[in-house]
Order: structure tokens, then sequence, then C-alpha cells
């Protein structure tokens, strides 16, 4: 049995995950879905923001020439990194020629997705995240399970007994509110003493070199204002030509992910601390991330770089909804997740995750940018058959029954008599349990199929 | 090969044209203001529970410190104030004010001058510089904003400044939240749990 596999029925098995992914996602499709009403043609807007990210991926090389002299010219220093253990290695070397001791990192699924935490824990350097649900899952020592809710699938209770084990000075009433005020004493003074500020981007502006960051807290500026230093780490499709697209994206960003108009905190970084400013950093690095965009781009994955990282498809998705994030196994869960995973960990690893969608299409209805996710997942699943990665059993399963399929004069008694040895299997009108289809019948049942076959039934149906 | 070079090498393609850049924003999908009510408009978003800002009306700059000290008398404290180093500021008569032009890590008010206001969200336009400082307007409980009523524009696109760029350019639309647990909403996540705007007719 595969590693999803294992994880998918542990979360089905999971009666506190169920409710607390439900509690959330359901919440977050039900605010979008007023959101959207309340927008003047969202689908038009839809279709220009897949303009702008297919504009912006066609010049993506361009763009990035353009964002980066802007940056360099505003102060910055940019660094390119063509994998993830490059994007860990210049982050360090940053942070050592800077005698950094400690990191206060905003939210950024990009760090995730290299390894920052773990490249950080080995180099000695100290790290506080400082999104409220980063820093319940630093403590908890687990893996984000969503891309905007990271902890959705802790309770409250959970939630008190970490922050009494591990803060100074933890809440004293069993309330939301004052668990939240526990961590924002604990927060703050690491933050305003941290050596360097860590953030992702959520956009790079190309014709100004600044990084813009979003957060409905205020710890990205509470994080990247005080430290002597700010380090950027974005993937190079991040890129979007000026501010007036940036706008019109983050108009999409807010709405498909929380349905509110605009995050609470929206900032352009451009550059370090400038001659006369009171606050802000004495340096600021960027570093650009590769990691398997410009392979995606030649390979028949480009759309995906359209993805501004919204959580819409997961908040929509059947399969999330059972089973969570965790059980994804990769950095991204959910339908964008099952298309990123093989990209970022390998196709062979992760066969039966791309399995794990039923195609209904909702995460391409409800994505800001129109990412064609099933049929990306279904490209997927075609690699996987030619690569030969599909079980045996599978692979002649299906040789067979195309065999059988292609010769209607053998397909037809075939059926018929499939059908009768299935009646006989079922009671009041469904199968409970089906010989060399256990898989399907473990968890659900089967319906009984019909007396008669379709054929049998056009042919009566045709006589006179 | 370096690694920009690497990367930029299988990016190659032509140089994007700018007037396809700029067809993609042309009459962009955006929620409607009447510009003829654009005050109201921009109230309206302020009351939003999701924006969650109260607001006050001052007639000049003489009368801004007896609004402030209306709304701190109102939440119970002190007439304690970070002000900014901004001449527009501290020409106010503070009497009866202890003012400090540095944030404290538990620093109760904060007032800030926003450049602008934007009636689509509600929200409020800063820009860093020597005497407008970032972090005081994250640190505060209270997050007081003066804003002149001739500084209200419609949509998120006015927000921008033309040409050079200062170091940061932030938009705030409500008070620090987070629904990281259970779904929750909880104010003061980090920074300001409450924001106060004052409009300044003249």
């Amino acid at each position: 049995m595969s590693g999803f596999t294992d994880r998918a029925e542990a979360a089905l098995a999971d009666p506190i995950l169920k409710i607390a992914v439900e509690r959330t996602a359901g919440t977050a499709e039900a605010k979008r879905g007023i959101a959207i009403d309340a927008f003047p043609d969202f689908e038009a807007a839809r279709s220009r923001a897949a303009a702008i990210k297919d504009h912006v991926i066609a010049h993506l090389g361009a763009y990035l020439e353009q964002f980066e002299a802007n940056a360099i010219a505003a102060g910055a220093k940019v660094h390119w990194a063509r994998t993830a253990d490059e994007a860990c290695a210049i982050v360090i070397a940053i942070c050592k020629a800077e005698g950094a001791k400690s990191v206060a990192r905003s939210k950024s699924m990009l760090g995730e997705e290299i390894g920052l935490p773990h490249a950080l824990a080995e180099a000695g350097i100290g790290r506080v995240e400082t999104d409220l649900a980063e820093h319940i899952i630093q403590l908890a020592d687990e893996r984000p399970s969503h891309i905007i809710w990271p902890a959705m699938h802790k309770t409250r209770d959970q939630v008190s007994a970490l922050f009494k084990a591990k803060h100074r000075s933890p809440h004293q009433e069993e309330t939301i509110a004052a668990m939240a005020e526990s961590a924002r004493r604990e927060l703050r003074t690491q933050m305003l003493n941290a050596d360097v500020g860590m953030s992702g981007a959520n956009f790079l502006i190309a014709d100004s070199g600044a990084v813009c960051t979003v957060t409905n807290e205020g710890n990205a500026e509470l994080s990247l204002v005080p430290p002597r230093v700010h380090i950027v780490t974005a993937g190079i499709e991040k890129i979007v030509p000026s501010m007036p697209h940036a706008i019109h994206m983050l108009r999409m960003l807010a709405r498909s992910a929380t349905g509110a108009a605009l995050t609470q905190y929206t900032t352009f970084y451009t550059g370090p601390k400038r001659a006369g400013d009171r606050d802000g950093p004495d340096a600021m690095h960027i570093v650009l991330v590769d990691n398997g965009r410009t392979k995606m781009r030649e390979e028949g994955l480009a759309e995906m770089l359209r993805c501004i990282r919204c959580g819409a498809c997961m908040n929509h998705c059947v399969v999330f909804r059972q089973i969570g994030g965790h059980a994804y196994g990769g950095t991204y869960p959910g339908p964008m997740g099952a298309v990123l995973t093989p990209v970022l960990d390998g196709l062979a690893p992760n066969r039966d995750l791309i399995h794990a969608c039923t195609l209904n299409g909702k995460c391409q209805e409800v994505c800001p940018v129109r990412i064609p996710l099933p049929t990306l997942l279904k490209g997927w699943r075609d690699k996987s058959w030619r690569e030969g990665l599909e079980p045996t059993s599978m692979r002649a399963g299906l040789g067979l029954w195309a065999w059988i399929a292609t010769r209607p004069s053998l397909y037809r008694p075939v059926t018929t008599i499939a059908m009768r040895v299935m009646r006989l299997l079922g009671k009041k009108g469904w199968i409970a349990s089906l010989p060399l289809a256990g898989g399907w019948t473990r968890h659900r049942d089967m319906p009984r199929p019909a007396a008669q076959t379709f054929m049998t039934q056009y042919k009566k149906a045709r006589r006179p | 090969m370096s690694a920009r070079d690497a990367i930029l090498a299988r990016l190659k393609g032509p140089s994007p044209d700018q007037a396809e850049a700029d067809a993609l924003l042309v009459a962009p999908e955006r929620p409607a203001v009447n510009e003829a009510t654009l005050e109201a408009e921009f109230l309206a978003r302020l009351a939003l529970p999701s924006v969650n800002a109260s607001h006050d009306v001052v007639g000049s700059m003489a009368d801004l410190p007896t609004a402030i000290a209306r709304y701190l008398a109102g939440q119970g404290e002190a007439l304690t104030l970070c002000l900014p180093p901004d001449p527009r500021l501290t020409a106010c008569d503070w009497g009866g004010f202890t003012l400090h032009d540095s944030a404290a890590p538990d620093e109760a008010a904060v007032l800030a001058i926003a450049r602008r206001g934007i009636a689509e969200t509600g929200s409020l336009i800063f820009e860093t510089g020597p005497t407008a400082p970032m972090l005081p307007n994250f640190l505060a409980l209270h997050h007081i904003v003066l804003l002149a009523v001739r500084d209200i524009a419609p949509h998120l696109e006015n927000a921008p400044l033309t040409g050079p760029q200062p170091r940061a350019h932030y938009w705030v639309t409500g008070v620090s939240g987070t629904t990281d647990i259970e779904g929750a909403y909880v104010r003061g996540a980090h920074g300001p749990r409450f924001l106060h705007v004052i409009l300044l007719r003249n």
C-alpha cells in the first residue's frame, strides 16, 4: 500500500479532522460565493487574470530581467537559484555573512517548498514563524495542511495545550481570543529582536522592482521592518508587469481565498531603507527560484504557472474536504498540489495521488486564473501510463478490457454474463462485497446492475 | 554557467510588447464607485465588518488634537500618542498629551497621515519616508489615521505614486485579524486591534 493511500485512509478515519476541514473550507466556500456574486462580471475578470499570467509566462525571461534591473536600482541584491538546494544555500550564506542568529519568517509556501525551515535548523539559525497558524504548526512540529489556513486541522483544545506547554506567559482563559493574545505576547518580542526577516512574495512588480506581500495579521510587516536584513524567496512565476496588473490579481486573490475585497495589509517593498528613513532593513535580498518552473513551462504545465496560491481549488474539492491536506504528502495539498507534487517530488512516488480526483471540474470552475486542473491531472495519468508506472494488475485488466471491448460479438455476451453474476451478489439494490474489486466495496457499496444490458434494452426499444 | 544564465537561457523569447501589456488593463472589472459621493462610499466601506473602522470628522488641523483626545477617552486610554515627525502634525497644539516619536513594543496609540483613501475598498494608503515611519502603524493597539477628504479616490488604481517608488508603499484595509484557530475571527492578532479614521474636511 502506498504512502498516499495510507495517509488518506488514516485521514478518513479521523472524525475530528473531517469536522475541522469542513468548518474552514465550507466557510471559505460560502464567503467566496458571496464575494463573487457581488463582483461585476467575475468570469470576465478570471479571463483577464489568466491572460495577464499567460502574457507574463510567454515573456518570463524578459520580465525577470526587467524586475532584476529595477530591484538592483532600488538597492536590493538579486540572486538566482535553479533548485531548492541552491536557494537554501543562498539564504543560509546571507544569514551567515550577516552574523544572523535569529530569523522572523512570514508565511511563504515557496519557503516550505524549498525546505527553508529545515535548512535554517541545520545551519543552527533560530526561526520564529510569525503567522499565527504557522506558529501553531511550528510548535507542533508539523507541516501546513492548507496554503491559506495551515493549522486548519488543529482544534482549539490542541492549540491551547500547545501554547500552555510552549509559551512563556500563556493564556489563562480557555477562549480563542485569549490564545491569540498569548501568541501576540510571545511573538512580538521575537519579531522585534530578529536579525533577519524572511518572506515570500505574492507578486514581483517588473517595472519597479517591488515585492508585494499580503497578510491579514500584519505579521509580514512586523517581521520585515525591524530586522536589519530582509530576505525574499520567490518563485520566478510571481512576476507581473506593473502595479495595475498586480491590482487586478489582488482583487482576484482576496476574493478567491477568503471572500474579502482585499487583505487587511498589502505592502510593496522596493529596496532597503533609504537615506532619512526612520525604519526598515539595511539590506534587502531577493532570491528568484526556479525549482522546476522552467521545466513546467517547457513540458506542458505552463498553465500551472498561473497559480496565485489562493486555495480556492482545495476549498471546493470533494476529495480535499474528506481527507484534508496532510494526506497529500507534498508541500501543496488539494488539486493544485496534486498537479505540482509530481513536479517537485517525482511522478513515481505520487502515482496514486494523481488518481485521487473525481474529475468533477469544480476546482477549474472556481480557479481565478482558469487553470485547467482536471486536464493537467489527466496529463499526469497519461504520462504515468506511458512510463509504465501503473501496477501490472491494472495494466493487465485494462488491456483485457480493451481487447474484449473492441470485439462486440465477444463483449456483449461477456457483459451479459458478468451482469448476471453481479446481480446474484447484490441485495436490495446494492453489492456490499465484490470479488476482484475489494478496493471499491471496502468503503462503499456498488449499485446492483440492471437486469439487462444497455444493448439488450436498446434493441427491445427499437422493435416495433 | 551561472544559475541566472541557466534560468534565463531556458526562458528566451520575444520581448514583451508594451501595448500588449497595456491592453490587458483596458476597462478592468472592479466594483462600481459613484465619484459624486466618494466620501459616503468610502465611509460605507470603512464601516463594513471586514474593515471594522470607526471614524470622526474635523474641520481643520486645529481640531485634530481634540478629536484624538475624544477618541482615546472613549477607549479608556491615556492621552499618550506616538506621533511621527511630520510637520503638519507637530505644528498642532498637543497640550495635555504625552507625545513621543518612536513606538514602544506595547504602544497604545499611533497617529499617521494617509496619503490617500480608496472608496472601492475603504483602504488607507501610506508611504514610508523620513517623516513617515512604518513600524509604529503595526505596533500600536489603536491605529489612528488622518485623511483629507480631498485625498479620497475611487479605485485601487489611484493608489500608486507615479515615478520613483518609496521604500514601502502599503495599504491598510482594517485591523490585524486572524481566523487561524477554528475559523473564529479575532482582532489584534499581531498589530492594531482598532482603526480610527479622522476625516479632514478643510
